[in-house]
Formats: C-alpha cells, sequence, structure tokens
C-alpha cells in the first residue's frame, strides 16, 4: 500500500537512539555550526522557486495516492445506484448498507477478520521477537563475510512470491499445514522475517557500541546487554518494524489465495469472493476494501513520527 | 583492592600491518594512580580496552591481582570504566545509571539506594537523581560517569580521556578532584589521555606510549628530569624541549659555535654508536637569554602573561638552521628579528643518539 512505502531503515531513526546517536555526534566534533544545530528542515534551506516544484511534484503525488482511496471510502458508503451511475456524483445521502451487508447474511465478515488479524498480528509479532537478536547478532559480530550474509537474508525478501508458493505449499501439505492460520503465519514470516532481521539490524548498528560495552563491564553477560540496553533504546524500530511487518502481512493476498481454506481464509479473500459470476457488489466491495486499509492508514501515522524524525535526522547530517 | 600486570601483552588487530600494542610490560600497584599517555593512535585505548576485556588479547597476559584475567569476561573482572563520550544510558534516569551494576549483581533495592545517593553526595550530583542524562550539562554527565563508577566499588577503576569533552577551565578543576577523589578511595586506577598536562598532574608514575610501544613507565618528576629517549623528552614538558642534532668534540656538541659541554661517559657512548652527531636536548626553562652564549635569531615571541616564549633559528654553520624555544621574562622580550645569545644551565642538558633516539649516558 502506497502510505506506507518501505523506509530507508538508516533513515528510520528512533528518538532514543537518536539520542544515543546525538551524544556521539557531540563528541566527536566540539565546534558545530549553529546551523548543523537547528533542526532545518531541507525545505527551509532551498530557494523559493524551487520550493514551489517540491510543492508541486508532492501535490501531484499525493492526488496520485490518496484520490482512489478516497473515491473508494466515499463510494462504499454510497446508495448502490449512485455507485454505478456513469457520472462521479459528490452529493449523495450517505448509507451504511453495505457495512451492514458485510456482517449478515451470507457474508459473515468475522472470521474473516480474526483469520487477519490473528495471522498478519502473529506473523508481526513473531518476526520482531525473533528478529531483534538475529539483527542485533548481525549488527555487532565481526564475522568475516558479515554483508554478504545480511544481502543474502534481505534478498530472500526479494523472492517473488509465485517462486516460492509451490514448494511451500508441497510442504504445509505434508506437514498438514494447509488451510491453518500457523500455516499463513508461517508463509508470512518467509517475507516478513528477512525484513525485520534487516531492518532492525540497521537500528541497531546505529546505536553507539561503548553503551553495551559499558553494561558489559557493569555486570552483564551479552544478552542482558542487548536485553536491557539495547533493546530499550530501539524500541520504535521494534514498533515500525512491527507495524511494517503487520502491513505486509495484512495486505497479503497470494499467500492467503493458495495456503487457506474456510478455516483461515483472510479479508482480501473475502474481498475477492465478492467478485462473482452474478457480478460485482461493488458497494460492498468498497465498503470492505475501506475496511483493510483504515487500519493500516492508523497505524502506519502512529509510527510516522518515527520515520520522520529519521528522514529529518538525514537532513541535519547532509546524509 | 589490587595490582594490576601486564606481561607482554600485545594486541594485533586482523588486518592492520602493525600490532596496536607490542609486548606491553607494565606493573600497577595496589591503589596507584597510573597515567597512560601518549600520541594519537599510540595505543592507549586499546591497552586500556584489554584491562577492561573488550578487546582480545593476542598474545601475553594480564593479571589483576592475583587472578589471571586476560580471557576472562569483562563482567567477571571487578573492574569499572568511565567511557571517553560517558556512555550513560539515555533510556535510565541518573539514579538508574548510577544503580544499574548493582541491580545487575542483585543487590537489595535499599542498599542500592543507600550507595548511589552517597555517591552523589560525594560527586554533589544529588539534586540531579532524578533526570535522564540528556538533561544534564557536559560537565554533570561527566560527574554521573564517575558516579556509576564509584558506587561498585570494584578493583579497579579505567578511565579513557574522561575529560577531554569538558572546556579548559572545567577540565582543570575537574582534575584536581577526580585525583582527589581517587587518593581518597585507594582504588587502583589506570587514566588514558593525550594531553601530557593531564598526566604530569594526576599520575603516580605516567607511562609513555608510542606506536604501540611502551617508552618509559615512571614518575612524572623523573620522566621530565630524565626521560628515557627522544621521544618521551620531547612529548613531556610544556612547551616542549628543544632538540637540536649537533656535531660534537671531545669537550661537547657544538650549537651554532657554541659548545655545549657534555660529560665524558655521554660522548664516549656517541662515539660508541659510530656517529658523528647527537641530539642536544634543552628545555625552554634551561635556557635564559644572556651577553653570550648560542646566537639565535628571534623570529616570533608569545607572550603568556608571565612568562613570554621566543622562539627562534640557529645557524649552525653548515648551511642548517635549528629552531629553538626560549623562556624569557615577560617583562623584557627581545623583539622579531633581534639576534640574541643564549645561554643554558649545565645541568640541565640531555643528549640522546641521533640514530636511535636512545638517551646517553646515564
Ligand atoms: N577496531 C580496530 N580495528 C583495527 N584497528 C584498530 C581498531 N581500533 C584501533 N585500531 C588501531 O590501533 C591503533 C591504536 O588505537 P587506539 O584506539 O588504542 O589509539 P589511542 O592511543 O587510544 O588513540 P586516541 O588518542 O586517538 O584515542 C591505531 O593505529 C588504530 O588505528
Ligand atoms: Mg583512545
Amino acid at each position: 500500500m502506497s502510505v506506507l512505502d518501505t523506509p530507508n531503515p538508516r533513515r528510520a531513526e528512533s528518538a532514543g537512539q537518536q539520542e544515543a546517536v546525538e551524544q556521539e555526534r557531540r563528541h566527536a566534533s566540539t565546534k558545530r555550526s549553529p546551523r548543523e544545530g537547528s533542526r532545518s528542515s531541507p525545505l527551509d534551506r532551498t530557494g523559493t522557486g524551487t520550493r514551489v516544484v517540491i510543492l508541486v511534484v508532492l501535490g501531484l503525488a499525493l492526488l496520485w495516492t490518496l484520490v482512489p482511496l478516497v473515491w473508494m471510502v466515499l463510494s462504499s458508503f454510497k446508495p448502490a445506484t449512485a455507485i454505478t451511475s456513469a457520472e462521479p456524483s459528490w452529493l449523495f445521502t450517505p448509507t451504511g448498507e453495505h457495512y451492514a451487508g458485510l456482517f449478515t447474511g451470507g457474508n459473515e465478515l468475522i472470521p474473516y477478520l480474526w483469520h487477519s488479524v490473528a495471522a498478519a498480528g502473529l506473523s508481526a509479532v513473531l518476526s520482531v521477537v525473533l528478529g531483534a537478536p538475529a539483527g542485533y547478532g548481525l549488527a555487532r559480530s565481526e564475522m568475516r563475510g558479515k554483508r554478504h550474509l545480511s544481502f543474502w537474508i534481505i534478498s530472500t525478501r526479494m523472492a517473488p512470491i509465485a517462486a516460492v508458493v509451490l514448494p511451500l505449499f508441497l510442504m504445509f501439505r505434508q506437514l498438514g499445514l494447509i488451510d491453518t492460520i500457523p500455516g499463513l503465519v508461517l508463509a508470512y514470516m518467509t517475507f516478513n522475517l528477512p525484513f525485520a532481521i534487516w531492518l532492525l539490524s540497521s537500528f541497531f548498528s546505529d546505536l553507539p557500541p561503548a553503551l553495551e560495552e559499558s553494561a558489559l563491564v557493569e555486570g552483564c553477560t551479552r544478552w542482558q546487554a542487548f536485553r536491557h540496553v539495547a533493546l530499550p533504546l530501539t524500541k520504535p524500530g521494534l514498533v515500525t518494524t512491527f507495524v511494517l511487518c503487520l502491513v505486509f502481512a495484512w495486505n497479503d493476498y497470494a499467500f492467503a489465495l493458495v495456503f487457506s481454506g474456510p478455516d483461515s481464509q483472510t479479508l482480501p479473500i473475502a474481498a475477492s469472493q465478492l467478485v462473482t459470476q452474478a457480478g460485482i457488489d461493488w458497494g460492498q466491495l468498497c465498503a470492505i476494501g475501506t475496511f483493510v486499509v483504515v487500519p493500516m492508514m492508523l497505524a502506519g501515522l502512529a509510527v510516522r513520527r518515527w520515520l520522520v524524525t529519521g528522514l529529518t535526522l538525514g537532513a541535519v547530517t547532509g546524509e | 583492592m589490587a595490582t594490576i600486570t601486564y606481561d607482554r601483552t600485545t594486541r594485533h588487530y586482523p588486518g592492520a600491518e602493525h600490532p596496536a600494542v607490542d609486548g606491553l610490560r607494565l606493573d600497577v600497584a595496589d591503589g596507584e594512580f597510573l597515567v597512560l599517555v601518549g600520541p594519537s593512535g599510540c595505543g592507549k585505548s586499546t591497552s586500556l580496552r584489554m584491562l577492561a576485556g573488550l578487546e582480545d588479547v593476542d598474545d601475553g597476559a594480564i593479571h589483576i591481582g592475583s587472578r589471571e584475567v586476560t580471557h576472562l569476561a569483562p563482567r567477571d573482572r571487578d573492574i569499572a570504566m568511565v567511557f571517553q563520550n560517558y556512555a550513560l544510558y539515555p533510556h535510565m534516569s541518573v539514579a538508574g545509571n548510577m544503580g544499574f551494576a548493582l541491580r545487575m549483581a542483585g543487590m537489595d533495592r535499599t542498599e542500592i539506594a543507600d550507595r548511589v545517593r552517597n555517591a552523589a553526595r560525594l560527586l554533589r550530583i544529588e539534586e540531579f537523581l532524578d533526570r535522564k542524562p540528556k538533561e544534564l550539562s557536559g560537565g554533570q554527565r561527566q560527574r554521573v560517569a564517575m558516579g556509576r563508577a564509584i558506587v561498585r566499588e570494584p578493583q579497579v577503576f579505567l578511565m579513557d580521556e574522561p575529560l577531554s569533552n569538558l572546556d579548559a577551565k572545567l577540565r582543570s578543576s575537574t582534575r584536581a578532584q577526580i585525583a582527589a577523589l581517587q587518593r581518597r578511595l585507594g582504588v587502583t586506577t589506570v587514566y588514558v589521555t593525550h594531553d601530557q598536562v593531564e598526566a604530569m598532574t594526576m599520575g603516580d608514575r605516567v607511562a609513555v606510549l608510542d606506536e604501540g610501544v611502551l617508552q618509559q613507565c615512571d614518575t612524572p618528576r623523573a620522566l621530565y628530569d630524565r626521560p628515557a629517549n627522544a621521544f618521551v623528552a620531547g612529548f613531556t614538558g610544556s612547551p616542549a624541549m628543544n632538540l637540536p642534532t649537533a656535531a660534537f668534540d671531545a669537550d661537547g656538541a657544538s650549537l651554532g659555535g657554541t659548545t655545549v659541554p657534555l660529560p665524558r661517559e655521554v660522548l664516549r657512548a656517541a662515539e660508541a654508536e659510530g656517529a658523528e652527531i647527537l641530539r642536544v636536548g634543552l628545555r625552554p626553562e634551561a635556557l635564559y637569554l644572556d651577553t653570550e652564549g648560542i646566537p639565535l635569531t628571534v623570529e616570533l615571541v608569545e607572550e603568556l602573561g608571565a612568562e613570554a616564549l621566543c622562539h627562534g633559528v640557529v645557524d649552525t654553520g653548515d648551511g642548517d638552521e635549528e629552531r629553538l624555544v626560549v623562556r624569557v621574562d615577560s617583562r623584557t622580550p627581545p623583539r622579531a628579528g633581534e639576534r640574541v645569545r643564549v645561554g643554558f644551565r649545565t645541568d640541565e642538558v640531555h643528549a640522546f643518539s641521533a640514530l636511535t633516539g636512545e638517551r646517553l649516558g646515564d
């Protein structure tokens, strides 16, 4: 989904981390120009002409992204006749009939919703829980070929879903994981875990090692230093990773189509079932689309602050 | 309380051409304040980090007290370390920072609070106990870092340039406070700095490192009076010792036509090397303006208030020049361009080999 494009992990800086990094930077250079000290946004530095161009481009991008969404949300409240009419109508009496329809009759949406929440939520939680120690290890170890290993991990995220669907299907069938929530969770982990490891490892790399070294000297084991010092300082990184993993899994259609059945079908599957041979129920489709998009948009807004902090930090250091 | 022994300790970073620390042999007495000093990149931090267990030891051993700690984890060494950037945990309050090690050791809550409060009182940071590190000034953070070390009552304190982030004035007052605190607590301390003034004023003994090799370890007085080689001579004292190269004969070294008399055994040692030149060591404070002596053309006079530093060149005759710095009275300094004569205190003349830089004679 376009509101939440994959962020550059180096920029996605957390508040606590930023502070630690800041401490480091302050010590690195005793002389800082006031310019560097103040948090100016890139826009403040540019001339008016450039600024207008930037704003126009941003405005167009925003329109491109938002118009279909807004249209979908609007349509979900329109009476069925208004949706299918040839000319677009802005004025209509809003109706909740499509939403009501989703929860009544043959289209009981609750199980789908539950499957989506369980599969996406569990896979996001597991990705963060497993990805944090793995990312930490990757960030802090000094083995040879570390860069290759880390590239290999993220490259598995780049594999097209079509390439893994078939082998996974065969394995899942053997293991009896077809049409189960654990099966879906496992499938989502194939793309979420590498992503989480990669993103979190870059959050951990940005922490000054002296903090953990201090913890080691103060009586911690490596694990305790991770647990009591590194982990709390990357909390925003953990939240960001969690939300992004949640979004990826929540939006999945391909895996759910192949691996799920009546006991595990998710919201995107429910949406697709509205496209029937008898016709397309546009009203319900828009309602379900809204239902899918809105929670993730809220989640995106929740982590926005940290993503933005990361971006402005990059602007200050001129990276 | 404990002694520390480096026994031919070596650290060779993978891929590096030379060892960062090469066969370091050093004994630190119980309760002693030892300063490791040297130019940037000489291996001070590496030496300290090996002692802390944060850096691998490739060869040799390290002992704390009667225990060999060479390959022990940092947590098993009973040491406390103050880092250059303080490394305070940003997510914990000052009290949380200071009590962290005790909490990890499973100490009783009320006792932790007691100890933290006592240390805070000692360092006058009681009023900041509830603040986060980012709400403190640089000097206050420095004191919190000290406090975090002392609450643990460890066997050894390690400090890596703890004052380098403070401004000059605060640095000199904190310098005195740390030295006094260490004497009061009597905990064996290894202190790293690149600032020779800090080294000379704080240390019971000072170990001078260069390119990973220990040059000399002695009391500040002995380092100043009897530097073991030209490197130490040039590193200690401010401004640094003049080390002009000079030819010598049976009476002494010749500087700009003036003979600087040298003891017989020094000249014999120089001769034994087969060299025709040696390096004369003259501290700026061993030189004075006189009616006769080494001829000097003044290039620049630095007024420092109580005194002035007169920089000049000596024409050595064969077309070469040697530079000298002379400490002079600030009320009657010479002017730039003036030609003056420089006398010297004969008992404060050092001589070093021009080949190896080692001290000649005794
Ligand atoms: N992790 C490392 N990997 C490779 N080489 C290193 C590493 N750390 C330090 N070195 C090298 O080892 C040498 C000694 O470094 P060290 O940090 O001990 O110097 P230092 O005396 O503390 O200098 P400074 O006063 O600048 O802190 C240097 O040449 C440095 O480049
Ligand atoms: Mg250092």
